[in-house]
């Protein structure tokens, strides 16, 4: 039953090819958009731990934006 | 429109994200499950008609979303929006994958069904056309990053290729050609039963929350990038 499934009618390479081509472009696309805003996240973490405390802490307050941020990025202190 | 602002936007990024994220196994499971095992094989094309269920939501997004940043680049043109500008390029590199995609399964529907792996033919040749006219989009970003013609550039691009989407549309009633004329419709009634409506629409939905998930980590990174570079003047 999981050969004639798998044969598809003898189709299987087309359908399963497919169906495996969509899945494999899709999750690199996935990978490589979340690979790249996490460091994006993390650089801008990084620069805004170079500011005086009270200045960082001035634009979490202002910027919802750079307190998400940081929120994310575990540094808010 | 203190809505719009990157503020209010990330905080319903975030929700967006982790909602998508709590659903999407699940649809995906369901979606799956229909386009292999539940829906029935067509009476002429047996299994290969399964490839309908990726091949055709992929063309719909591919069409879909070059006209939605056709219409918001030239919106952006006209009325210099900041938002629209970083919506487009959100959504460009989308556009592209799944304009791939329906051409590369398409191909993979044709072999079987048509015996070729590719005809020159009009509706397979013009979503070629659009596929590179998502190609030179997404470099027109890089090559005139900072140029001020980089809307005009966008601009002609898009008023180029939206001319293409009636064309690619319509290349199945206007000429003569291997590929099947639509069988869904949005006026009028649609030549697809039921048993393979149902699966097709779940997948198109699989395919939207992927779509829409991507969108927003694209935008979020393209908001974060802003803040990064003005962090001097905050």
């Amino acid at each position: 039953m999981i050969n004639e499934f798998l044969n598809m009618g003898g189709y299987g390479f087309y359908i399963w090819t497919s169906f495996l081509i969509v899945t494999v472009f899709c999750f690199i696309l996935y990978y490589k958009t979340k690979k790249t805003l996490k460091k994006y996240e993390k650089e801008l973490a990084q620069e805004l731990e170079k500011l005086p405390i009270e200045h960082r802490k001035r634009i979490a307050r202002s910027s919802k934006v750079i307190s998400s941020i940081l929120a994310s990025q575990n540094k808010l202190s | 429109m203190d809505f719009f602002s990157f503020g209010k936007i990330i905080v319903y990024i975030d929700k967006f994200i982790k909602f998508i994220n709590s659903i999407f196994f699940l649809v995906l499971i369901i979606g799956l499950s229909f386009a292999l095992i539940i829906s029935p094989m067509d009476y002429l094309q047996g299994d290969t008609v399964r490839i309908m269920y990726v091949h055709v939501p992929s063309a719909w997004i591919g069409l879909s979303i070059f006209s939605i940043i056709a219409i918001g680049t030239l919106l952006n043109f006209v009325f210099k929006i900041k938002n629209l500008y970083l919506f487009v390029k959100s959504l460009a590199p989308i556009g592209l994958l799944f304009t791939c995609l329906a051409i590369v399964t398409g191909s993979l529907w044709g072999k079987p069904t048509w015996g070729t792996w590719w005809a020159w033919d009009a509706r397979l040749t013009s979503m070629l056309i659009l596929m590179l006219f998502y190609v030179f989009f997404i470099m027109s970003f890089k090559i005139f990053k900072d140029s001020e013609k980089l809307p005009q550039i966008l601009s002609a691009i898009s008023i180029l290729g939206i001319i293409n989407i009636p064309i690619i549309k319509y290349s199945v009633e206007w000429w003569s050609t291997l590929h099947q004329p639509a069988s869904i419709k949005i006026m009028g009634t649609s030549s697809i039963h039921s048993s393979m409506l149902v699966p097709l629409f779940l997948m198109l939905l699989v395919l939207l929350l992927y779509c829409a998930l991507i969108f927003l980590m694209k935008y979020k990174t393209e908001i974060i990038k802003i803040k990064k570079r003005n962090i001097k003047r905050l």
